[in-house]
């Protein structure tokens, strides 16, 4: 274990410029990052959480209070007008729930500012089945309603509601679409597919959610012409759609043909890690992006259609008046997708998304920064260590690895510590076996732990990048050593 | 308005009406005689006994003819465990009533469910209700009313004597509890028998707006009820071109009502609101 | 500050969801009341208080119609809405001043576009109701077969306050029969 602390030198004295676009000179808070203004975002963050939460909740409120201003309750008079009841509301709370998903996975930003990109897909998650179940529900209950009002079984019910009532049969091509991309979704967890089956399983909600839109509107007597809940309904439906042709077609459009990436260069970082150069504009719009991750698509044959999200591993460097330069992506683990990109040419056109995520300065809430990275989570933390505000004396690095060689990056990270007065530490060898398995076995038996590198770590806002397994181990140290849950900022990188 | 009138009282006083109900067929069926009130004992046990005779038509055609029983013949038939050749002559003349209609009503009323099974139900009710008005007048009674689910069949008059109609009030199937209309029933030149149709008895909660067949409820008022219930099926089922074809061929009064709530009626039905 | 969020979430969720509530319970009053009453058909009526004639039927018509998120859509151009309108002006005719006149209701929103009505009352009852702003749905009465002829509700309002002895309605199962009206006049004459 080689440890290095690196008191806080004189500023101006760092002559070494590492990565393409280090800017000299430390990177002091300005008098506004005062300890106030840290917890003036935090109190604004969590604020803006909490109305996430009330409108969340409030929408689904709201789709059966739709009902409830129909006089629904006054027409539960018998057993099968309650089936049928049950079966609306269902249906209603269902197809609220289906919007939330969507717009969780719209890459809103107000939603990424707020709780990040990896937990809005959690929650995108975990609406999944509660969706899937009531929709089902919905189905259900209505066959069954509808059957006894007419004396018929479900069965024979559900047949003649396919065969006589308009827009029916596309609302049953609409459930078993639902239930194909549900259950594809969960056996894709479990098996761990690849990530392009996911992305086109998920194409298939909207086909699902498209077929059902118009028995919706013709069938259901709560969403008849003229009334105002069809006029709610409607625009709810409309602003989804529109949120997510803007966030996820538009903007990726926009922001790809505003910075026209190409491929500079590609060169080896280290054994299965590689660095990508790319050339472009206004590039000076994507600084201080922090560990905020993009998606990437490299326009060239058999690889176009992947996407690849890398955060940035350097601030842009910035050389011409119209924000003309080069950016940086540090890029390892390489899988089946990225293992082509060591081959990628020059000139190859780069689309651009993003940057998405909440990995960045934006999530701070006190004054005093800790950063840990493991692997390629490491490159991330470079690019968040070069621009976050912290005075000299309140940053840490702890930096994870197999070997010395796995510490990505190291040098430059080096170098910035040196520049702006971090402690660094580099913690190479093999994982410990026994408690905080985070850590080099070599660390955990000398009996150090986490507030032994980090005596201030309760203080400090604590980030952390780097493989599932071992981010897990690394926040449940985080957390015994006091650190409220809000000072904890973690994403998923092995995705 | 039917809440704030008072349904019960005839405007000519003396006389009664006494009505008697039993439940089959899945509906309730509701016998009305009108009668002078000097009537006695002796009247009472007589009108008891037509009703006996009333319950017990419906009841022998509801276990033949219900797919409800699984022991009925209908029901046999359905599970193809009896043929049609091999079924009682009962069930082949109503088989072949009820493909006589749907020739007559170019398919719009048909004596199949939609998942294929037989199912006469569509024709049962009222053919129950012929005969049993039928039985009525052979046992010597002149003045009642018969409904079952909504289906009638008078004779008479309320007012034994008087020539007076009998009004049947009609349902607006958006709040079935008030009143669209009023129809006069029997008295001199009217038709006997009325009968209603909708597409919302499945339940309130579907709202059509396809173009074809848009009625939400359908009334007709015949001679013979068996006529008045098969049309009013059809017509809900095949729309404005089935009413255009009913009010052709027969002599019927026709009420209906759209999806929107807006209503259409023949001149015929306008006589008698 | 988790719990804050949550707090604040469910306070939300149970205001929107008494709102709604309360507008259920207010349009869907008439046919609540309606059905609350199974034994006779009075007692409903004594609680929706229109008094008079047609106008209150087709005004209970019109907020049952809503209420039951009506399948049918129900009350079409002029129908219940129109006389929703005029029920005010045709209680206080009805209420004793029975003063002769022609009285505009205000315009009504109903689902099916604004109503207004206008009912002219002559000692003390209403003779005429005219609906005044029809909405403009009127795209099915326009294949019109020359057999059956459009029929506004209001022209069928006279028949609507006379007694009947029998309803005629799409079929009623056994258990809705207890509630309805037919079960009232059996009820009145058993």
């Amino acid at each position: 274990m080689r440890t290095q602390s690196l008191p806080a030198p004189p500023a101006h004295n760092s002559p070494v410029r590492p990565g393409p676009s280090l800017r000299s000179g430390s990177v002091t808070p300005p008098a506004q990052y005062s300890s106030g203004w840290f917890g003036r975002q935090r109190r604004q963050r969590l604020l803006r959480a909490d109305l996430l939460t009330v409108i969340a909740w409030g929408s689904v409120a709201a789709a059966v209070a739709l009902w409830l201003a129909d006089g629904g309750v006054a027409g539960v008079s018998s057993v099968a007008a309650a089936f049928t009841a049950a079966g609306i509301v269902a249906g209603l709370a269902g197809m609220d729930l289906v919007l939330l998903m969507l717009l969780l996975a719209a890459r809103i930003p107000y939603i990424d500012r707020t709780i990040g990109h990896d937990r809005a897909l959690e929650f995108h998650r975990k609406l999944g089945k509660p969706s899937l179940y009531l929709l089902l529900a919905h189905g259900f209950l209505l066959a069954v309603g509808y059957g006894m009002a007419e004396g018929l079984d479900p069965v024979s019910e559900s047949v003649s509601l396919w065969q006589q009532v308009p827009d029916m049969w596309l609302a049953f091509v609409s459930m078993a679409l639902f239930i194909a991309v549900v259950v594809t979704s969960l056996v894709a967890v479990r098996r761990r597919f690849p990530y392009e089956f996911w992305y086109v399983v998920h194409l298939l909600t909207y086909a699902a959610v498209g077929t059902s839109l118009p028995h919706q509107f013709s069938v259901g007597g709560l969403f008849a012409e003229g009334t105002w809940q069809r006029w709610y309904w409607l625009a709810i439906c409309i602003a989804t759609g529109a949120a997510l042709v803007y966030f996820r077609v538009l903007q990726p459009i926009l922001a790809t043909s505003r910075h026209q990436l190409t491929v500079s260069r590609v060169e080896v970082e280290a054994p299965g890690v590689i660095n990508i150069f790319m050339a472009g504009r206004q590039l000076d719009r994507l600084a201080e992006t922090g560990g905020r991750f993009f998606i990437w698509r490299f326009l060239a044959p058999g690889l176009w259609w992947h996407p690849h999200p890398f955060s940035l591993s350097a601030e842009p460097a910035v050389t011409g008046p119209d924000g003309e330069g080069t950016l940086r992506v540090t890029v390892g683990n390489l899988g089946a997708g990225s293992a082509q990109l060591v081959r990628l040419r020059k000139g190859t056109k780069v689309a651009i998304e993003g940057p998405y995520g909440l990995l960045s300065t934006a999530a701070r809430t006190r004054k005093k920064v800790v950063m840990i990275g493991a692997g390629i989570g490491i490159t991330p933390l470079r690019a968040l260590l070069e621009t976050t505000p912290f005075a000299p004396g309140d940053a840490s690095v702890l930096l994870r690895g197999h070997t010395e060689q796995e510490l990505y990056l190291s040098s430059e990270i080096l170098d910035l510590c040196r520049s702006r007065g971090v402690r660094l530490f580099h913690l190479p060898g093999p994982r410990s076996r026994i408690r905080s398995s985070w850590l080099p076995q070599e660390a955990v038996r000398g009996g150090y732990g986490l507030t032994a590198f980090v005596p201030d770590v309760a203080e400090s806002d604590v980030y952390v990048c780097g493989p599932a397994g071992w981010a897990d181990s690394v926040i449940s140290d985080v957390r015994q050593a006091g650190v409220p849950e809000e000072q904890i900022h973690h994403e998923r990188f092995d995705w | 308005m039917p809440r704030t009138s008072d349904p019960l009282r005839l405007p000519e006083t003396g006389t009664k009406l006494s009505a008697r109900t039993f439940e089959c067929m899945g509906t309730v069926v509701s016998v009305t005689f009108a009668d002078s009130p000097a009537a006695g004992q002796e009247t009472q046990d007589e009108l008891a006994a037509a009703t006996a005779v009333v319950e017990r038509l419906f009841r022998e055609l509801d276990e033949t003819f219900s797919l409800y029983r699984p022991a009925s013949e209908a029901s046999r038939l359905a599970r193809g465990e009896l043929t049609l050749r091999s079924a009682s002559p009962e069930m082949r003349a109503r088989y072949a009533e009820a493909h006589e209609w749907r020739l007559l009503t170019a398919g719009a009323f048909s004596p199949e469910r939609p998942d294929g099974v037989l199912d006469l139900s569509g024709l049962i009710k009222g053919h129950a209700i012929r005969e049993a008005g039928r039985s009525l007048l052979a046992l010597g009674r002149r003045d009642w009313c018969l409904n079952a689910g909504g289906d009638i069949l008078v004779s008479g008059s309320p007012v034994p004597g008087s020539g007076a109609a009998w009004k049947a009030g009609i349902v607006d199937p958006a709040d079935r509890h008030s009143l669209i209309s009023g129809y006069a029933l029997g008295g001199v030149g009217g038709h006997a028998a009325l009968a209603t149709s909708g597409s919302a008895e499945r339940g309130e909660h579907i709202w059509r707006v396809d173009g074809g067949s848009d009625f939400a409820q359908v009334t007709v008022a015949a001679a013979d009820v068996v006529t008045a219930d098969i049309l009013a099926t059809a017509i809900v089922s095949g729309g404005m071109a089935m009413l255009n074809l009913a009010t052709e061929q027969w002599d019927v009064a026709v009420l209906a009502v759209h999806a929107d709530g807006s209503l259409l009626a023949t001149p015929a039905f306008r006589r008698q609101i | 500050m988790k719990a804050r969020g949550t707090l604040a979430a469910a306070v939300a969720s149970a205001g929107i969801l008494l709102a709604g509530w309360q507008a259920g319970t207010q349009a869907g009053g008439a046919s609540t009341l309606a059905s609350g009453s199974n034994t006779t058909t009075a007692g409903s009526t004594g609680s929706s208080g229109t008094g008079t004639s047609g106008a209150g039927s087709s005004g209970s018509g019109s907020s049952g119609s809503s209420g039951s998120s009506g399948s049918s859509g129900s009350s079409g151009s002029s129908g219940g809405s129109s006389s929703s309108g005029s029920s005010g002006s045709s209680g206080s005719a009805s209420s004793g001043t029975a003063t002769a006149g022609t009285y505009q209701g205000a315009a009504v929103q109903t689902r099916f576009g604004a109503v207004q009505v206008q009912i002219t009352v002559a000692s003390g009852k209403i003779t005429d109701v005219t609906a005044l702003h029809l909405t403009d749905d009127d795209r099915k009465s326009i294949q019109i077969s020359n057999r059956a002829a459009p029929l506004l509700r209001t022209e069928v309002l006279a028949a609507q306050s006379a007694d009947v002895q029998t309803i005629s309605g799409a079929t009623v199962t056994s258990n809705a029969y207890l509630t309805s009206l037919q079960a009232a006049i059996d009820a009145a004459n058993l």
